[in-house]
């Protein structure tokens, strides 16, 4: 890629992540769109969603355990647990089935709107692709994601508990209190302020992918794929970053 | 009328337009013929401002469209309509939907006018029956006729813009298509409505339209009436033109 396109591309991603939220602001809403981007994004990815954190709950409880045994220390699973999952592993774990799924089908129907010239008629009918198309995609990524972990995280300490109780056979009563300890503003604004970032990328990232989707199936199967990848990439790179300002905005010692 | 004047663009390193050069009135009946991949559709788009050249002109009715913003060029769009290749239609809304769109986004009618403006259309071009179908449940010919009953429904326009309407159909329903296209465009000119064709169907090409141009390697190398599209030197144009003269 020639530098001058490269950095013609980097433009245009920027001009679409600035103006995508900002549409918001600006008539006409496309309010029936965004619900059914919501609906999509949010009720179509809790099965998934669900099933994954399910699993990774169950699975660091059992190896948190078998490690803390040895330590003579396996009371404390549930606290450990339960901050792996809030701070850090639920938000990207869930993130990335999110881009998975939801990124991949956005890039997928949005290129194929390219390619079968509909984007060109919503142009031509005096109608913004980027209102139309993209704001309600970004809205609605930027709403769901975080819905999507918190029940995410509750599945996954619902899963930890499992393991710890009947696998590890802990109380399941300081399992809880364990987890209520850790249930503070740090953790929890931590937690929760991540998926907003991440939905906002992987929206930005899939629909920019999409609308630059350009040469047939191998151009929309090249798209999806990029899209994917940058997302899963920029996910647990942001991820590191503001793991890193978070702990330096609350003030919490490495 | 529309002006091309030394119009270049490329994507990437392939050209696709070298200093293309034509003027069209807008009642002119014109079929722009070429292979695959020689940037016949991207004439219409260039026409709609939907892509700017590298370099050139383009002027619509007196104006250079060349730089204008998305916002600048509405106006001159509202000139043209466009039937893209296979309709182009939303598949996530039925035919009533489709047809209802550019009204929904331009007009201010109430929904009892959208339908009454809809139906209307869909019986002029005979597939008032459609109305509640799914894109995916029409047929090759239905499609291209709701996309022309869309491209309608904002208002007339001076001039049509069909790209490839009928590649993929059967040999009846391109006739047929071929026929709603020559019936939009009835009239005489300059009053009647005209058409830019882009095809690589020449059979198509000679029933509906009375202007043709060749492109090749990004320029026009014919222009011309159908009798002398019919007795062209250029050999590579007759061996395109061949089916004309089994016809």
């Amino acid at each position: 890629m020639k530098v001058r396109e490269l950095i013609l591309r980097v433009q245009d991603f920027y001009l679409l992540s600035v103006n995508a939220p900002l549409n918001v602001l600006r008539r006409p809403l496309y309010m029936r769109d965004t619900v059914e981007q919501m609906d999509y994004m949010g009720t179509g990815s809790l099965f998934i969603v669900v099933l994954v954190s399910l699993f990774i709950g169950m699975a660091l409880s059992l190896q948190i355990s078998a490690e803390l045994t040895a330590l003579g220390l396996k009371m404390y699973t549930g606290r450990i647990v339960g901050l792996a999952i809030i701070r850090e592993i639920g938000p990207v774990a869930i993130a990335l089935s999110f881009a998975g799924r939801v990124g991949s089908g956005i890039t997928s129907e949005i290129g194929s709107m390219v390619l079968g010239h509909q984007v060109d008629i919503l142009r031509v009918h005096g109608v913004n692709p980027l209102k139309k198309l993209v704001t309600p995609r970004v809205v609605g990524a930027v709403l769901m994601l975080p819905v999507l972990t918190v029940i995410g995280d509750a599945v996954s300490l619902l899963g930890g508990y499992y393991i710890s109780v009947f696998v590890s056979h802990q109380s399941g009563s300081f399992y809880w209190s364990q987890i209520r300890d850790i249930m503070n503003f740090k953790n929890i604004f931590s937690g929760v302020i991540k998926p907003f970032l991440f939905g906002y990328l992987i929206a930005c990232i899939s629909c920019y992918m999409g609308l630059s989707a350009r040469g047939g199936a191998r151009g929309l199967r090249k798209a999806t794929t990029s899209a994917v990848v940058i997302s899963t990439i920029m996910i647990i790179i942001t991820d590191f970053v503001l793991t890193r300002v978070l702990l330096f905005a609350l003030g919490e010692r490495v | 009328m529309i002006e091309f004047r030394d119009v270049t663009l490329a994507y990437g390193e392939r050209v696709v337009l070298d200093r293309l050069s034509f003027k069209a009135q807008f009642h002119e009946k014109v079929a722009i013929l070429g292979g695959s991949g020689e940037g016949k559709t991207t004439i219409l788009r260039l026409v709609l401002g939907l892509v700017h050249p590298d370099d050139g002109k383009i002027i619509i009715n007196g104006q250079d469209i060349t730089d204008l913003s998305e916002t600048q060029v509405r106006d001159v769009r509202m000139n043209f309509s466009i039937v893209f290749q296979e309709g182009a239609l939303f598949d996530s809304m039925n035919v009533r939907e489709n047809v209802a769109f550019s009204l929904r986004e331009y007009t201010k009618y109430s929904e009892d006018e959208i339908e009454e403006r809809v139906r209307s259309l869909l019986k002029r071009l005979a597939i008032e029956d459609a109305i509640e179908l799914m894109t995916a449940e029409l047929s090759g010919g239905m499609q291209r006729r709701v996309a022309i009953a869309r491209s309608l429904a904002a208002g007339e326009p001076r001039m049509m813009l069909y790209d490839e309407p009928t590649t993929g159909l059967d040999p009846l329903t391109s006739e047929n298509i071929c026929k709603l296209i020559g019936d939009l465009s009835t009239g005489e000119p300059p009053g009647r409505p005209g058409f830019i064709i882009v095809t690589h169907k020449v059979t198509d090409a000679a029933r509906v339209a009375e202007r043709f141009m060749y492109i090749r390697s990004g320029r026009i190398v014919f222009d011309g009436a159908i009798d002398a599209l019919k007795n062209t030197a250029d050999a590579e144009l007759r061996s395109f033109i061949s089916e004309l003269h089994v016809a």
